[in-house]
């Protein structure tokens, strides 16, 4: 890549802008890589981005000047403030806290780099995790002066938890240690021994100075004792969650399109492996199954679909399989689950509650949920469980799940695409909890023994026999069904609340 | 194919995927068709989602009747040759009141004829979902927009409210009253829309090529006369220059760029060596400090 260093714009910045050599200009690049930067709030992650931005070649010139012309300058030099150019909403402007995600894009020579900024605040958990859980590679930001901390014991086990296979740790801010290399070995080792418990495939600590510039996009002259890669250098040999995409077959059906009589699509994106015309492809829900005859798009039909490809595939039987199934290879079907294990981070700001009525969201399908419990909570520091009932935004709660009918979920550290979860609350539609399924279970499972159920057709014919359908007295047969809940059970009864009924109003026919 | 998919292939599989998981989900979706470049390329990649099906909701367009008429032109041309159902809603209200973008402030305009208009429109076809080509790359508020953007009652956004998105997973259920805005081109930057257009040989509004047009500078700023309610005031004059527009919009706050890009190769090569992001030339959001988030509180698009 061209560097673009602070005197060198400067210079040319007058000048009449070149034009491209004509053949290069449907520029494709050769991917995308999905990038999460988080770290405490002082570590200098906004200074850090801001300079990979800056030293990218393609920020617009009145970005750049923008910068300058502030007359901002990064803490205690003499240098632009880079952190200007990841600034976002105005509350937070004047806040100066992020407080949510905010995407950038920029280009190298050979790819696409989309930074995920996600805050450092240790409220916002949930937002890191929300993040990550788009990221190919993660760069983990410590202050050289300070290390690895708690905070970045959560950072790292956060970003095991959501996949994330590529980490970085950038030891920033190593002009305050006097660019000591005993410092950066201390903090190297500690990443190392920390890393041991997680599944990266790959975790490099890179010595840097976000403010001068040091090992980001350029070498560093003040660290000669370090040999290897600067940020960037690095950044780029890191494949995408795509191209690592295992190899067994799954697609989720998204949608059914008709052309006429003729033509029957099953619509959707190759989520893992890839398929060709000829292959066998089955539904393992209602084990119905069909050769592929056709893949579909609008530039032509392809002789195969593989990981992140949107097609359409037209099987040589017409068979009853629509949104909400997940075909596969027979011989590599995932398990019609009707219990799970998951692995939920809690992001809603309601706590969880054992009766508020979830759905449980995967791919593409919508699947009641007939009972959930809260097993454990997950302590990210010493990554140890302890037994819980309950949990609240930025908890990591391990739950047992009973599906009100069968669906098609993988297992999460298996197949990854197929093994994402979200729970939703059925009547506000929100997104309570992002999760991973850690087990799969064909069976159904009793309920326990003793657990009494408040029926809702017992409620609406009593209790609350005053109450219509309207979204209004929905919330307060709900308010009353949990208070009558609230009351049986501190008289020592064990009970819940009836699931609500699928919302008739025409959605998701997976549901 | 080849085995690694370019970083346009895979945008477009990503818009694709989207497409189909709103059309799913939502009850009675529109795509908010606004005639330029990125409405081309939203419009081209819902055709691509639902092949060989036809496209299956309808186009919506509020004009705010000062639209640069080569706009228009080419809207009424897309519809009829791609059998496109094409609705076109204008707030009359604002028009009999006299609101218009050469005698009012621009945040008054763009508050009267085109959210009133767009909350009019949506709330009179009783849509529950609506697409746009909005890009998280074009401004700093939008940067950390969701692909499902929810609205409560009365199109309000609230950013406290929008809900986190992991994976791949699209949770579109709505609750009482709410809507949804959905953004397939999220990831996308402008380049990226130009190199696609040049790739899949799209047809652009002509207004994007350079070409001899009357102009009138005003504040700095190249506008062109497209009819003759832009007159020129005190020591202003109507003069000829070669001219282009990097984006679209009401043609009194729409600025044109000095140029002699007048085919689509030189157009993206202007683009792609360019030394200013397109929103320099769109006068709405200069008006105010904060300006775009503003205007998304009060359900802009």
């Amino acid at each position: 890549m061209s560097v673009h260093a602070l005197h060198k714009t400067e210079a040319t910045q007058k000048a009449a802008p070149h034009l491209e050599v004509v053949p290069n200009l449907v520029r494709e690049l050769g991917g995308i890589t999905h990038l999460l930067t988080c770290g405490s709030v002082d570590d200098g992650k906004s200074t850090l981005i801001g300079r990979l931005l800056w030293d990218a070649s393609d920020l617009y010139e009145d970005q750049r000047e923008n910068v300058r012309r502030s007359g901002r300058k990064a803490a205690g030099t003499d240098l632009p403030d880079f952190s200007m150019l990841l600034d976002g909403l105005v509350a937070e402007r004047e806040q100066g806290i992020t407080i949510d995600i905010a995407w950038k894009y920029f280009d190298t020579d050979t790819r696409r780099f989309v930074i995920i900024d996600s805050p450092g605040h240790e409220q916002y958990t949930r937002n890191m995790a929300s993040g990550a859980s788009h990221a190919d590679v993660a760069i983990v930001l410590v202050d050289a002066r300070s290390g690895v901390k708690k905070q970045t014991k959560r950072h790292t086990a956060i970003l095991d938890l959501v996949g994330v296979k590529h980490v970085v740790l950038a030891v920033n801010k190593m002009d305050l240690v006097g660019w000591s290399e005993d410092v950066f070995r201390k903090i190297e080792a500690d990443f190392r021994t920390l890393c041991w418990k997680f599944n990266f495939w790959d975790a490099t600590a890179i010595p840097l100075s976000a403010v001068f510039g040091d090992n980001v996009s350029a070498g560093s002259g003040n660290m000669p004792w370090y040999t290897g890669p600067t940020l960037i250098q690095h950044l780029e040999k890191t494949p995408s969650r795509t191209s690592e995409a295992g190899s067994v077959f799954r697609f989720p059906v998204q949608t059914v399109l008709r052309d006429g009589q003729d033509f029957r699509g099953l619509a959707g994106t190759v989520t893992s492996g890839s398929v060709k015309v000829g292959d066998i492809v089955v539904d393992a829900l209602s084990n119905a199954s069909g050769k592929v005859i056709r893949i579909a798009t609008m530039n032509g039909d392809l002789p195969s679909a593989s990981a992140g490809q949107a097609v359409a595939l037209q099987l040589d039987v017409d068979i009853d399989v629509s949104r909400g199934a997940v075909l596969s290879a027979p011989e590599m079907r995932p398990v019609p689950a009707q219990t799970i294990e998951a692995r939920f981070v809690w992001l809603s700001e309601d706590a969880f509650s054992p009766t508020a009525g979830y759905l449980l969201r995967t791919s593409t399908d919508l699947i009641p949920i007939s009972n959930i419990e809260i097993k454990a909570l997950l302590d990210l520091e010493t990554m140890a469980s302890r037994p819980a009932r309950s949990c609240s935004a930025n908890d990591i709660a391990i739950a047992k799940i009973s599906l009100g009918r069968a669906a098609s979920i993988d297992v999460f550290t298996e197949t990854p695409e197929t093994g994402t979860l979200l729970l939703v609350d059925s009547v506000t539609g929100a997104t309570m909890a992002g999760g991973i399924a850690t087990s799969v279970n064909a069976k159904a499972e009793q309920p326990a023994e003793g657990h009494f159920v408040l029926k809702r057709d017992m409620l609406a014919n009593g209790l609350n026999r005053d109450l219509s359908m309207s979204s209004s007295d929905r919330e307060e047969f709900m308010r009353r069904a949990n208070e009558v809940a609230i009351i049986l059970r501190s008289a020592g009864v064990s009970v819940a609340i009836e699931p609500p009924p699928p919302v008739d109003d025409g959605m998701d026919p997976g549901l | 194919m080849t085995a690694s998919p370019s970083h346009l292939d895979l945008l477009e599989s990503e818009s694709i995927h989207i497409f189909r998981e709103a059309a799913a989900q939502f009850r009675k979706p529109v795509l908010m068709y606004s005639i330029g470049k990125d409405s081309t390329v939203l419009l081209h990649l819902a055709r691509k989602a639902f092949f060989p099906q036809a496209v299956p909701f309808p186009l919506l367009h509020v004009d705010t009747t000062w639209k640069f008429r080569d706009m228009i032109a080419f809207r009424d041309r897309t519809a009829r040759e791609l059998g496109l159902n094409l609705i076109v809603h204008t707030n009359e209200e604002g028009i009999k009141r006299g609101i218009n973008p050469i005698d009012h402030a621009p945040s008054i305009h763009t508050d009267v004829l085109k959210t009133q208009a767009l909350k009019q429109a949506l709330d009179k076809y009783g849509f529950d979902a609506a697409f746009g080509g909005a890009r998280r790359d074009e401004e700093a508020s939008r940067a950390k927009e969701r692909v499902f953007s929810f609205r409560a009652s009365g199109h309000r956004w609230d950013p406290r409210k929008q809900r986190p998105e992991m994976w791949h997973l699209l949770n579109g259920r709505l609750g009482t009253g709410e809507t949804v805005r959905v953004f397939p081109m999220s990831n996308w930057t402008e380049k990226d829309v130009w190199r696609y257009i040049l790739r899949e040989k799209l047809e652009v509004v002509p207004l994007y090529y350079a070409a001899e047009r009357p102009t009138i500078v005003r504040n700095g700023q190249i506008l062109m006369q497209d009819d003759q309610r832009l007159q020129p005031r005190d020591g202003e004059k109507v003069e000829m220059r070669k001219i282009r527009f990097r984006t679209l919009g009401d043609y009194p706050l729409t600025a044109a760029v000095e140029s002699d890009a007048d085919t689509i190769e030189s157009v993206v090569a202007e683009t792609i060596n360019a030394q200013t992001s397109e929103r320099q030339g769109r006068l709405i959001d200069h008006d105010q400090a904060g300006a775009m988030e503003k205007k998304k509180q009060e359900g802009y698009f």
